[in-house]
């Protein structure tokens, strides 16, 4: 008996939930007001730091940049990227280090330049040189081609801007070479790139 | 003829928006920004190559030029002036190859009370100071901390006294040839 008037209560819940879920059918509206607050939001948050980040640097993985209170943003430019194991120019690896043993206790990464990829004394890094070299020609190409012209009427002169990009790790003697194989290459201004301090 | 009120009444069905397209159109903006958009926050800190210079030798030769100077070593770091235009000072660094950041800007703020004008310095480390020891070293000789007294230098075009935010703010190689 017990189970009869259980099952025939069930049956009248379901019948109940029929007619509720007609109901719904028919009433049911999907609030949008709530999702439109939350996207307009992230549209705003998005297009506010999509404003500050209008160059186009790149980076390569395991890299890590020191942090600077510097408020100056790069402008694009040319750039070389240095870590303990490869040089790399314009997303083109041009030379491998050679890895060493590195001093008891040191915190620079143990690294070194093969003999054959320096000269004028280990100054001058050559494959960099030549990749300065390169991409200086290009730009003053570029620069004769272009209808841009400054007030004597010859092409814009060449702007000789190299943005250096290196991991925490490097040492000055590498930076150095670069600055040297930089300025032999008629590049008169470095950046140094870090991270913003108050990025996180 | 409707009087004016039962014509506002007639006109009060509900209107819906339909919000759908612009949602539409949020979603693809969204996902574009988020696809282009770097959350890589990078700063940069800009250096001359240095040059030979001779148009201001003659100028220059009238005062003795202040070439203010950081020297930092594996052991100690000293600032200092060729031409001794202030006492030479030295700190041991405390750990080796990393230069007292306080010791440095503390004495650079000094000298820029002594020197308000002079706006260039020269950092000469030694071949095994890291990237990451330049960059710190290079921020505390350029900038201005905000809790260093404020010191206010006349604008010449205006002839108001404004508040210096920088300490030496163009920083220029001294031994790219090599340590001497």
């Amino acid at each position: 008996m017990a189970s009869v008037a259980t099952s025939s209560g069930t049956s009248r819940k379901a019948i109940r939930g029929r007619g509720r879920r007609k109901r719904m059918r028919n009433g049911f509206e999907l609030q949008l007001t709530s999702l439109m607050d939350v996207f307009v939001i992230i549209l705003v948050f998005l297009l506010k730091s999509y404003s500050a980040s209008t160059n186009s640097f790149s980076t390569v993985p395991g890299i890590k940049l020191p942090l600077t209170g510097s408020p100056d943003n790069p402008p694009d430019s040319l750039q070389v990227i240095i870590t303990p194991e490869a040089m790399t120019f314009e997303n083109e690896r041009i030379l491998d280090f050679v890895q060493t043993a590195g001093d008891a206790g040191s915190i620079s990464g143990g690294y070194a330049f093969k003999k054959t990829d320096v000269d004028e004394g280990g100054r001058r890094v050559i494959p960099l040189y030549d990749a300065l070299m390169k991409a200086r020609d290009k730009a003053e190409l570029l620069r004769a081609k272009s209808a841009k012209r400054d007030a004597n009427g010859q092409p814009l002169p060449f702007e000789g801007e190299l943005a250096i990009q290196a991991d925490k790790r490097v040492e000055y003697d590498t930076i150095r070479k670069i600055m040297y194989t930089a300025g032999s290459a008629g590049y008169k201004l470095f950046r140094f790139i870090a991270m913003k301090k108050d990025a996180g | 003829m409707k009087s004016p009120s039962a014509r506002r009444k007639g006109g009060s069905h509900q209107i819906e928006l339909n919000l759908v397209p612009i949602i539409d159109t949020m979603v693809t903006l969204i996902a574009f920004l988020l696809f282009t958009t770097s959350f890589l926050a990078i700063a940069s800190i800009e250096s001359p190559f240095p040059q030979a210079s001779s148009s201001r030798t003659k100028e220059q030769l009238k005062e003795k030029p202040l070439q203010l100077t950081v020297s930092i070593r594996p052991a100690e770091t000293e600032i200092w002036s060729p031409f001794d235009r202030f006492p030479k000072k030295t700190a041991p660094n405390p750990i080796p190859g990393q230069p007292d950041i306080k010791f440095v800007h503390d004495t650079l703020i000094q000298i820029k009370h002594q020197f308000p004008a002079e706006t260039k310095i020269i950092i000469v480390p030694f071949s095994g100071v890291t990237y990451d020891t330049l960059i710190t070293t290079m921020d505390s000789m350029r900038m201005m901390d905000p809790t260093d007294p404020p010191f206010y230098l006349k604008n010449e075009k205006t002839g108001i006294d404004e508040a210096v935010k920088t300490l030496f703010p163009e920083v220029i190689f001294g031994n790219l040839l090599g340590d001497t």
